[in-house]
Order: C-alpha cells, then structure tokens, then sequence
C-alpha cells in the first residue's frame, strides 16, 4: 500500500506537469490578454510596451521554463489583476479561509442532508416520500442559484439586512469562535447546499436501493437480522463505492468555492478568481489555481482508491499488473 | 408590505420630524466638518456623512488614481477614484472648463504652447508644497514605456515628443511638458491644439516624491498613501473594500461635506439596486439597473423623484461594418442596412425612451458640431422600401443571395444585447437577409475589431466623448481610428480642424462637414444616442445636483466639484439604512 | 490472480434458465414499466417533448427570431391573447421561442450526455477491468482532465472551431466524460470480484461478454443518476457559453439561454423571463429521473418488492 500511494504520488507529479504545459498553452492562445485594449486601441509602440510590461513578448517557451523553475518553489509570480500586484500565493493565503468556512459548512449541511434523504427514499422507494426527494433534488440542480439567490436576498436580506455586502465578517479559524456562527454564512450556505445535496441525495437513493436488493441483504433480512445493523454492516458499505467516487470529488469544488456564491454575498474568498483569473487573463493566477486544484484532485482520487478497498476488500487497486485471461 | 409599511412609517416621521424641528436647528449650529464649516441646515450630524457604493467584485482593479490606470481603476463606475489630488481643470454643469489645481492658463500668441498657473498654497497630506513638478512627473510617468500606460493615446501627435517618448525614441524626460518653476506648468504641442486643455481635465497628480520613491502602488497602502486632493486613504483591502476619510490639509476648491466615502464589494451588475433598498449604497449608475428595476422605479414616487437623468458622455451607440471586404465595401449596402433600422420603435419599446433618442448621426445633440437643425436625419432614417430597393440595385433582390451575417456585440450586459438583437431582427425582417447575434467576450471583441485586416465583419459598439471636443469623438472614425472605414474627405476635414487656431465657428463646421461625410457614406448605422442617469437615495443633496444651462439636474459627467458639495440630509433618520442598524 | 475468487461456481443450468428468462423478461418489463405511473407521466412529458421540439415549425405561432417592435419589450404573460406568454427582452414572442428552444435545449440535452456517456462508460470499463498500468495510465489521463478549467478549454476551443449548435455540443461533450469513466470504473472495480462474475471467468465468459452482461447491469443505477444529472447540467452549460459569447448565437433561442438572461433583466418584475424555461428544464429533469427509477425497476423485478420493507 505505501507503494501504491508513492507510486500514485509520482503519477500526481507528472500530472501536475502535463497540466502546466496545457493549461499555460491553453491560456496564452485564446484571444485576448490581460490588459485591456481599451476603447481606442493601442498604437504599435503603445502595444509594444504593454506586451513587455507583462512579459508577453518572451517566446512561449521562455516563459514557460521561467514559470516552471519558480512554481517547483511555491512562487507563481505576481497576479496582474489584483490591486497592488500581490503574490498569487499571498492572495491565495488571504482569500481562502472564509472559502473554506463556507465550504465546509455547505459540505456538513448538504451530505447530512443528502445522505438521510436518500436513505429514506431508498427503503421507501416509490412512496410519497421517494417522490419527495426525487422532487426536491430536481429542483436543487434545475433551479438555477441566481433565482434561489435572488429570492432569499429579496425576502431575507431585504426585512433584516443579512446579506449585505458590507457586514461579511471574515472571523478567524479559531479565535473568536462565534464569528463563524454568523448569520453571514447562513444565505451564501443555503445557497450553495442545494446542488450537492440534490446529487448526494439522488446518489444515496441508487446506492442503497442497490445494495438492499443484493443477495446478501436479503438473506440477512430473511434471517431476521435487526434493520439498523443490516443498513450499517450490509448496506452502507455496499452502498458506498459509487457515492464516494461521485460525491468526494465534489469536495475540493466546495471547498475551493464559487463565483457566484461569492459575488452575489459579497464574499470576500477565493472560488471567484478560478473564473475571474481567466476572464481578466490573469496569467499567473491562472497557473496558481489550477495546479492548486489539480493537487487536491488528484488526492481526493487517491484517497478514493484507497477507500473502495476499505470498503470492499476484494476490490484491488494497488496491482501494477492487469488482469489476466 | 415592507415598502408599505416604510411609507407609513415615512409619513408618520414627517409629522415627528415638524415637531423636532425646532430641537434640531439647535443641534446644527454645532454640526461642523473637520474644515471648521458649518454643514448645511438640513445635514445630517457630521458622523453620519458616509456616502457608500457598490464596487464589482469581478474585474481587474489595479489603480485608484487615473494616471496610473484608466480601465482598470478600483471601484470604476463609482467616483472612489481620483481623490487624491485636483486635475489642473474640472468643468461645471454646462461642461465649461473651469480652475481645478491650476487658477488660470493661457496659450502662446503662436497657439503651440500653453502656460498653467498653480493656485498657490496647496500641500500634499504629509506637509510638503504641491508643486508644478507633481503635475510634471504624472505625466512624464504616463508616457513612460515601462509603465505601459493604458490611455497612453490621449496625447499621442497632441502633446510634442509624446509619441516619441511611447516609442522610446527619447526619454519621458524630453517631452514638451515642464516646471517652469514650483507654480508654472508649460505644455508645448505638435501643431495648434485649441482643445488641449480640455484633455488635461482627467489627470489629478501623483506625488513626485512618493512616486520616485515606492512607485505608484504607494496611493494602496494607507502608510504611504499621500493625497493633495479632498479625501485620503484610510483602509484598503483588494476586492474587499476601500474607506476614503475627508483630508483635513486640503484646502483646495472642493472641500468635502462627507466625512468618509466607502466602497463595498458585491455583485455591482445585477446586485446594485437591491443594495440601494437595502440602504447599503448611495448612489447607482444607469448601467447597473436592469429594465425590470426600472420598472420598479417608475412605479414608486420616491425613487423616480430621485432618478436623475442626464446627456452622460454623449454616448452613442452604433452598428458598423468591415467597408473593406464585401458585401460592406459597396456603400448602397451599408445604406440599405442603415435605412432597414427602425430606430424610432426599437427605442421607444425595446429600450424604453427615457434611456435614449434615435440617433441618424453620431454626435448626441448638444454634442459641439451635432447635427442640431436635424438636417442628416433623413440621410438614414427608416425607410424600409428605399432600403430593399438600394439592396436590389446592389445585387441582392429581396435579399437573394447576401451571405449571412453575423452582428458581434463587445460583452454588452442583457439589456444592452436586446437593443442590438432588435436591431438584426429589424433589418433582417425587412431585408430579408440573415443576421445572427454574437454577444463576445470583451477582449476578444476589441482583438478583433482592432486586428488589421480586422476580424469583425458587422459588429455593435458604443463610443462616449473622453473630453468635449468633436476632435475625441470623430477621432475613432479617422483613418488611424478603431474602424475599418476610409473616407479620405473625412480624415482630412478632422485633420484640418484639430488644429484650427482662431475661428471657433469655422472648425464647428469643419467637423460638421465631416460629420455629414460620416453618416452619408455609412461608416456607422447609428442606432441611438443614451440617456444616462443615476439613482440617488433620497436623503443625498448637493450644490451639484442643481439644474444646467438646459435645466437638467443631475450629477453631471465630469463634475469632479461635486465631491465638495455632496452632504447626507437629516432625512436619512426616515430611511432604514446601514447608518440607522 | 483470483485468490479471492470464490469456489461456489454457479450450476450451468441455474445461467441457461435466466437466459430464457432475460428474452420473456422484455416484454414482463414494459409491463412493469407501464404499471409505474410516475414514470410512465414522464416517458409521455419527454414524448410530448420530443413531438413538440419536431414540430416546432408547425406548433410556434411565430417565427422565434421576429421581433415585434410596435410592442413594449417583456411583455408579462396572460396580457395580450397574441402573444400569451408575453414577450422577450428583444419583443419575441416568448412562445415561439420556447417551443423552438425545446429543439436546442433538448438537442443539446441528449446529445452531450450520450456522447459523453459513449466516450466514458467504455473508457471506465476497461480501466477498471483490465486494471493495472492501462488503468493506471487511463486515470492519470482523468486527472489531467479534470484539472484543466473547463471554461478556459472551451474559449480555446470555440475559438477553433467557431460557435454553432454542433461545436457547443462537442465542446460541452469533451468536458464531461470524466465523471461518466471514473463511475464506471468504480463500479467493475467493485463488481468484478463478484460471485456472478468470478463464477462465469470460471465457465470461460469472455471479456466482452462478462462486461456487458455481468458487470454493466449492476453499474446501471448510478449510471442512471449520472444521466438525469447530465441533461440540465449539459443545457444550463450551453446557456454558459452563450453569455460568454462562445455558444449559440442569437436568435437561436435555447432554454438555458433564455433563463439566463433572467439574470440581467432580473426577475423582480418581469418573472416570465426565467420562470417559463426553469419549470421546462426542471420538468424535463424529473421526466428523466422518474423514467430512469422506472426502467431499473422494470429491469430488475426483484428490486420493487424491497419496498416498504424494514
């Protein structure tokens, strides 16, 4: 197993890589740049000078290698689009606590609430309740955030002023506890719940009824084993390869945020800039994320791996050799 | 049944507030700014001076001073920039020139140079004199090819060696720009330039010193931030939020009734007037209320009593073509698409008429050198017929055989995209030729209008003036221009007014000339000329908000005085507000 | 390998009697399925739908790219019995470009699933059954993918091939069969060490034959959850590139387009513009859901008598 995981790890590595070159040829070709070209344009000379200004008049290559020996140090260089040209790490330090408070309490409110529903639907499937969740789910991916926002700013925010912009309290991890039960969070959290609790619920639903269907359920239950034991020793466990390889990946999206979430609360986090860096062509910013995400993937992946062998020990995934005939 | 409640509650303060009245003319008398004036009667306590707005939280912000950043200063949109200094010039409600920094100017006999003498006695907040060399160094650092400033064409072939300097030829040192001593500024230019000073009007100075010292990110750190003008920085958090505190050693000519002045980071598009209602913000420009908002406004007395409309930047908004490549190299076809726009419906249903007026040229009335007696109106007006049969005369009968089209839009908000879409459907529906509408990614939009030969075929924009002179305004159509029109008449015309010294009338009608030209050769099918405005709360008041020379009352474009003259009323206690929780 | 393959090989006759079984079964599940109302009311919305996205041309009262300039934009719905569910921002007809939108929307709906599911389930498969470097070097592929921001793929690929229904599908299809492969794979991961499927390696099954009769079946379910999500997912991520100005280009109307652009003209007021086309992609969703638990039902007999156990 330790050599599975370091073998994993070095894969990561190359991965990271690959992921550089793409993203950095990626974003240097679409049209564009991170200055803006104004309402009149620029004269050659004019152009010239914003082109060096932003390193832009380097071959490719150049600037790819120069990007490459300060990233292999934790330096991604200085972001173009923030005031004051602050380090990508600097702001990636700064913005992603309050992401992660988010984050975190989107994540504890939408699979606790996932989870129970899906139960629930799979032991009662096509009973009132199941159509229940079925409906609720719906609504959580098909109703777009900015009409559930909206509507909550509106009735919410509009009577008792949660939601202003200006009263976000960014209260330190620790220090100072209660901050982190602000109201603050209570509509941006809401908010975001909703999809991943529609899709932990839908999940939850197909995983169980699965596995109560399965032999070795039935003949649990034929012999008489008591439902809670039969759900936590029989169920769960066959219930949960597919939720986890759908549902923990969702996890470093919450935890990295959301631009709209952001936006629309006056948040002041870190999930904006992963579409705003590449709007605005904030080429360092860019490259910062990215391989910031592209590492926590690629852990929750491995971790995943790892965990459908805990939960299944016949699955095999630490073999370097495929299956033979 | 909130609003209704409120209204309740409004009208039973009134009645509180009649009977207070007495009370608080005696609390006023003591109501005093930290310049020692005695705020207006109707003010509110001088704590309570803190005018608010709503930042994007979205774009690149790298500036608060414009001479560092034109598209990119913190809190665009809003006026939280350019506090910190005055331009040598601002201009009143009637977008007359009038003494900012400087207290007078005057050019050579000869028209190519121009003196500007400084009011004596300003000072920067750390004590030190504001000198002509301030003004000196802010631009020598706009032209700086290291700098890469982003409005750096302002002065290109206007100010002498300003080119030169881009191009790094000779050093920002060797422009015709210098201190004559601390309180004289002498600009030299490339031929007469009889609107230069006009052009001067956005520029408040950085502070040498500072500037030699830390560069020009020393305006973000409220240690090292130095302000010669109305306000200071006093908190600074990137994308967060931006306090400015009324400078207490400004003594220039628009000292501040606010106390502070906040800008807070949201969702500045669509999020605006919700955080109006809230009492959040202030003010909120026209471009941040959607049409339903508007709705809303027009349905409520009190917010349409205090929507102030206004001619903006004489901004108009225009389709235009590729005339070097067909089917828009043959001018009958750019007639038959100008003469297939109804513009008179599209404005009154679509847009709505309180935002524009049909437009058949480009200078907005009022404009210098507009087309005011009407006469090209009839040059592109809307005349369905005449345009099928110019299209006919161009070869395509009833549309037959035109290659579709496809209208690219530069990033322009939903409502904005919808005139633009009536706008095909209208000459699609009476030429019968196909046109789709690509709203585009910004950048990618000026890329290609830009790219020579360009890459967009037919595509919509807007253009408002950067200084009141047709110079500005007929300089994007010009050969050197953003488009890919050429009208040899025309250049030359724009060329020979520019630089006409001595007979005001005759270089109006220079650029009317050209103006004509413009509109008869279809460079542009001009759609409409915008109505802007903002919505203030109730309880905002000032000196500035009086009426224009055509009884307009509005913030105006460029007013920078305003700042002087904004004060919260007493008002503000009837409305629920951040101030009030 | 198979240390963990089990003895207990299944009597040949026990697999010859569900084959007869599976072949009879077909016509046993159309009638599970019928007897299913739900399901059987979404299997009839999507019918409709589908009937309605064909014949749009006949069923539209208007052409969807008319503007009807004499009258105010966003005309609210239930007003004038010319236009009954008012007008657009532009004054289109809103019902025009509804019904044509479901053509869009449902093209796009459908298709970037299927293509992408057509890319992913075969990928995942393999990966997981054949394990080993193959799988190794597959989900390093997964990963890369993953990373890469799909908005920034797009742009760069849009801006190749041009906008267009056909390249918002192939953009939109090329970022969305990650989720699709690693499903699979954890599901033959998982279900390849099962009894049923060591038992019929142990008959001599080939490859082929044991994936797509023993180990895909029981990967059906979350496959199926994937796909209900897919669809709005796939038609609120062409509205995306629309307003980037990368997807459809107007007129074409599109529901995820004509929802968004509720955003800007906001829906304090004028409500119809993201009503209408959030309860048709909320609709076609719970259409696809209620079908998709209807079809695993019909499929698999056993499973509805779970019901109400416990």
């Amino acid at each position: 197993m330790v050599a599975f995981i370091l073998r994993r790890l070095t894969g990561l590595m190359f991965v990271l890589l690959a992921v550089s070159v793409i993203v950095f040829v990626l974003m240097n070709v679409v049209p564009g740049g991170p200055f803006s070209l104004g309402e009149r344009g620029y004269s050659p000379d004019a152009l010239a000078n914003l082109e060096r200004k932003y390193g832009l008049d380097r071959p490719l290559t150049e600037r790819y290698f120069n990007f490459l020996t300060s990233a292999v140090q934790l330096d991604f260089g200085f972001s173009f689009a923030v005031a004051g040209n602050p380090p990508v790490t600097d702001v990636i330090r700064q913005t992603w606590p309050v992401t992660l408070h988010v984050g975190i309490y989107t994540i504890a409110v939408s699979f606790s609430l996932g989870l129970v529903l899906g139960i629930v639907a799979a032991y009662r499937l096509n009973s009132w309740v199941d159509n229940a969740v079925t409906f609720t789910a719906t609504l959580g991916i098909a109703v777009p955030n900015f009409i559930i926002a909206t509507f909550l700013l509106f009735l919410v925010g509009f009577q008792n002023g949660w939601g202003e912009p200006n009263k976000w309290i960014i209260g330190p991890l620790w220090e100072g506890g209660p901050a982190l039960l602000s109201w603050d969070y209570f509509l941006p959290v809401i908010t975001y719940a909703l999809a991943p609790m529609a899709l932990v619920a839908r999940y939850t639903r197909a995983s169980v009824a699965d596995a109560l269907n399965a032999d070795y359920v039935r003949t649990a239950q034929a012999k008489g084993l008591p439902a809670r034991i039969i759900m936590f020793r029989h169920v769960l466990p066959n219930a949960m390869i597919p939720m986890i390889t759908i549902l923990l990946p969702l996890i470093p999206n919450l935890l990295t945020g959301s631009l709209f979430i952001e936006v629309v609360y006056g948040i002041p986090g870190l999930g904006k800039f992963f579409v705003t860096s590449i709007f605005n062509r904030d080429y360092p910013m860019i490259m910062g994320l990215v391989l910031l995400i592209a590492f926590f993937w690629g852990l929750t992946y491995l971790i995943t791996d790892i965990l459908y062998t805990v939960i299944d020990p016949r699955v095999r995934v630490f073999d370097n050799q495929g299956a033979k005939a | 049944m909130y609003r209704k409640l409120s209204v309740l509650l409004m009208a039973l303060s009134t009645v509180l507030m009649l009977s207070m009245a007495s009370l608080s003319a005696v609390a006023a008398q003591d109501n005093a700014d930290i310049y020692g004036r005695a705020l207006p009667e109707d003010a509110a306590p001088y704590d309570q001076q803190i005018w608010t707005q709503l930042c994007d939280s979205t774009r690149t912000e790298t500036s608060l001073m414009s001479a560092v950043t034109v598209y990119q200063r913190i809190c665009g949109d809003t006026h939280m920039f350019d506090k910190f200094g005055d331009s040598l010039v601002d201009l009143d409600e009637n977008l007359n020139l009038i003494p900012g920094a400087a207290e007078s100017w005057e050019a050579s006999e000869d028209g190519l140079s121009w003196t500007f003498n400084l009011r004596p006695g300003q000072v920067w907040s750390d004590g030190t004199p504001l000198t002509a060399n301030d003004y000196v160094a802010t631009y020598r650092y706009m032209v700086d090819p290291d700098h890469a400033y982003d409005f750096v064409w302002m002065w290109q072939g206007t100010i002498e060696g300003w080119s030169e300097a881009v191009a790094g030829e000779i050093t920002p040192e060797e422009i015709g720009m210098e201190a004559v001593d601390d309180l004289t500024l002498v600009v030299r230019t490339n031929g007469a330039r009889p609107y230069l000073p006009g052009t001067l009007y956005f520029w408040p100075p950085l502070q040498a010193a500072a500037l030699e010292a830390m560069g020009p990110d020393y305006i973000l750190d409220p240690a090292t931030s130095v302000s010669s003008g109305p306000f200071i920085l006093t908190e600074f958090e990137a994308g967060s939020r931006v306090i400015l505190e009324a400078n207490p050693t400004y003594n220039g000519y628009r000292q501040p009734y606010l106390r502070e002045l906040r800008g807070i980071y949201g969702d500045q598009l669509n999020g605006s007037f919700l955080a109006f209602q809230n009492g959040d913000v202030d003010r909120v420009n026209y471009v941040h209320i959607s049409p339903s908002d508007f709705e809303v406004i027009a349905s409520d007395p009190v917010l349409s009593e205090n929507y102030l409309p206004n001619f903006g930047d004489f901004r108009t908004d225009y389709l235009f073509f590729d005339t070097f490549t067909a089917p828009f190299n043959d001018v009958r076809v750019r007639q038959a698409f100008a003469k297939a726009l109804d513009r008179a419906s599209i404005v009154e249903n679509v847009v709505g008429s309180q935002f524009g007026i049909p437009a058949y040229s480009f200078l907005a009335p009022g404009f210098p050198a507009s087309d005011v007696d009407g006469s090209l109106a009839d040059i592109q007006g809307f005349d369905c017929p005449a345009a099928q049969a110019l299209l006919a005369d161009a070869g395509y009968p009833n549309g037959e055989g035109f290659p579709a089209q496809e209208l690219k839009l530069r990033g322009e908000s939903e409502a904005r995209a919808n005139w633009f879409i009536a706008s095909a459907a209208s000459i699609s529906d009476c030429l019968n030729v196909e046109i789709t509408v690509n709203n585009m990614e910004f950048s990618a939009f000026m890329e290609g209008l830009l790219a020579r030969p360009t890459t967009v075929q037919f595509g919509a924009v807007s253009y408002g003036m950067d200084y009141l002179d047709p110079s500005n305004m007929l300089g994007v159509w010009v050969s050197t221009g953003r488009h890919s029109w050429l009208n040899p008449e025309f250049d030359a015309l724009v060329d020979r007014a520019n630089t006409l010294v001595g007979d005001p009338a005759e270089r109006l009608a220079l650029y009317e000339q050209a103006e004509s030209i413009l509109v008869s050769d279809v460079g542009g099918v001009f759609l409409l000329h915008r109505i802007q405005g903002d919505l203030f709360q109730p309880y905002i008041a000032g000196d500035c908000l009086r009426p224009d020379n055509q009884g307009v009352s509005a913030l105006h474009w460029g007013n920078d005085w305003c700042w002087g003259s904004f004060y919260i009323t007493s008002d503000v206690a009837n409305f629920e507000t951040y101030r009030s929780r | 390998m198979s240390q963990h393959t089990s003895a207990k090989a299944a009597p040949i006759a026990t697999l010859r009697a569900a084959k007869v079984e599976r072949r009879s079964g077909t016509l046993q599940a159309i009638r599970r399925f019928r007897r299913n109302k739900l399901a059987m009311a979404g299997f009839v919305f999507l019918m409709l739908l589908g009937l309605v996205a064909l014949l749009a041309d006949i069923l539209a009262p208007y052409s969807y790219s008319r503007a009807f300039l004499t009258l105010r934009a966003n005309l609210l719905p239930f007003v004038n019995p010319d236009h009954i569910l008012g007008l657009d921002g532009s004054s289109r007809d809103y019902l025009s470009r509804l019904i044509f939108g479901a053509r869009t929307s449902l093209q796009v709906g459908l298709t970037v699933p299927i293509i992408s599911f057509l890319i992913g389930v075969p990928l995942g498969a393999v990966s997981g059954y054949v394990g080993g470097r193959v799988d190794f070097v597959i989900q390093r592929i997964v990963e890369v993918a993953t990373a890469i921001p799909p908005l920034l793929f797009a742009l760069f690929l849009l801006s190749v091939l041009g906008t267009g229904v056909n390249n918002v599908i192939i953009v939109l299809s090329v970022t969305s069969w990650i989720e699709s492969t690693r499903l699979t794979r954890a599901q033959v991961l998982s279900l390849k060490e099962r009894e049923s499927v060591t038992s019929a390696r142990a008959l001599g099954a080939g490859h082929g034959r044991i994936i797509l009769h023993h180990i895909l079946p029981g990967a059906l379910s979350p496959l199926m959850v994937l796909f209900s999500f897919s669809v709005p997912l796939a038609i609120f991520s062409e509205a995306g590139l629309s307003f980037l100005g990368i997807g459809i280009t107007e007129p074409t109307p599109s529901w995820g387009k004509m929802l968004g652009s509720g955003i800007g003209t906001s829906i304090r007021v004028y409500y119809h513009i993201a009503l209408f086309p959030t309860l048709l992609v909320a609709l076609t969703m719970l259409a696809f859901s209620f079908v998709g638990d209807g079809l695993q039902e019909a499929l698999d007999p056993t499973r509805s008598r779970t019901t109400g156990k416990t």
